[in-house]
């Protein structure tokens, strides 16, 4: 039973945890909150977003065109490797339960865990929530797991869509010409590297909205372009879209 | 024959020496497939309209354009230093924690690179 609780405790920690990191979760923390004793997918899911933010970039840079990112492709993956076998290392278990009781054991020692248990749950549990909050490390592998988890369970369809959301970035040439040609001076490959990011999440959001606005509408199919019109009509009002020549976006057509 | 491919350089001088701001969102399509990679990914059919990838590209663009001069007017003006593009994105929670974790992970990658290149500077007398 108290089992039981300390991973409900331990779960809302996560969420907590998550959401501090993290505000894009709000819409799947809100789910989460709503059915935490609910199946693990969708607790899979709010992990899902923080950990395609992690790993997203070592897959955009293994796909860019430079000769560089050759090696650097090279390096991804050992980097990947590394951090993996580390997860296999230190995590003995797949649950929150599991590892708090590793916590528990490495914390108090030998002899006394089995005849005390409860009072050291409750203090394990204060413990073990300033440790949560110190070991991010430990939370990432949590949810690596269970990405692992969730990725293996995809059907084809929704694997091809995870790999193109995953793999598909703009190309950096391109971004750094154009804002050289805007800037009129050169600019750093760490400033391409946050624009060309700060890009596929403004393409996310829009398209995100756009298929709000287009199930809202009752439609189904590819999107069109009012779709998309209309949802930067909103993403504007929210103030998500810089807006300084707000009569050019009008006048193209 | 000669004469198409003399018009077509024209024509591909004129492009080049046009302005960026008014001709680059008719002409040349600089994202098309990327952005059409994209779209699947992110939720969009398999085979997305060519309008709605034109009309994305044009507001990458202009979204880039703007982050751009407003970059250059903070900071040092006249240029664009990462510190810009951090101070522009602070609000949006979603594009700040993106890029606060794409150069966490660069410098982390950049750091197992040359440790990679070190071990195998010292790894070759064996």
């Amino acid at each position: 039973m108290e089992n039981i609780f300390s991973k409900m405790e331990a779960n809302s920690g996560n969420v907590l945890e998550v959401d501090v990191k993290n505000p894009l979760d709000s819409p799947h923390v809100k789910t989460e909150l709503l059915g935490n004793q609910d199946s693990q997918e969708q607790r899979l899911l709010s992990h899902e977003d923080v950990l395609k933010k992690e790993e997203d970039d070592i897959h955009q840079r293994s796909d860019s065109d430079d000769n560089e990112d050759a090696n650097l492709d090279q390096a991804a993956t050992a980097l990947e490797d590394m951090l993996t076998k580390t997860e296999d290392f230190t995590s003995r278990s797949e649950s929150a339960h599991d590892t708090k009781e590793n916590i528990a054991q490495s914390l108090q020692g030998t002899s006394f865990e089995s005849e005390i248990i409860l009072p050291k749950l409750a203090l394990c549990d204060r413990k073990e929530k300033k440790r949560e909050s110190k070991s991010r490390k430990e939370l990432e592998e949590e949810e690596r797991e269970k990405m692992q988890v969730l990725v293996s369970n995809f059907t084809e369809e929704q694997l091809d869509r995870y790999e193109m959301y995953r793999r598909s970035a703009f190309p950096k040439a391109s971004i750094k010409r154009l804002m050289q040609t805007i800037t009129g001076c050169s600019v750093s490959q760490n400033v391409v590297i946050a624009m060309s990011g700060i890009a596929k999440v403004f393409v996310g959001e829009v398209v995100e909205e756009a298929l709000d606005v287009m199930e809202n509408q009752g439609e189904v199919g590819p999107l069109q372009p009012k779709h998309l019109r209309e949802a930067v009509r909103r993403l504007r009002l929210r103030s998500g879209i810089p807006n300084g020549h707000p009569h050019r976006l009008w006048f193209r057509i | 024959m000669a004469q198409a491919e003399e018009s077509f350089e024209q024509f591909e001088e004129e492009e080049a020496e046009a302005p960026l701001g008014a001709t680059l969102s008719g002409r040349k399509r600089l994202f098309s497939k990327e952005l059409r990679c994209m779209m699947y990914g992110f939720g969009d059919d398999q085979n997305p309209y060519t309008e709605s990838v034109d009309l994305l590209e044009d507001l990458v663009i202009e979204f880039i354009t703007e982050m751009t001069h407003k970059a250059m007017e903070i900071g040092r003006t006249g240029r664009v230093q990462v510190e810009d593009i951090v101070f522009l994105v602070r609000k949006d929670s979603r594009k700040y924690a993106r890029v606060k974790d794409l150069l966490t992970m660069n410098e982390e990658l950049k750091k197992a690179r040359k440790a990679f290149d070190e071990v195998k500077y010292a790894g070759i007398p064996n």
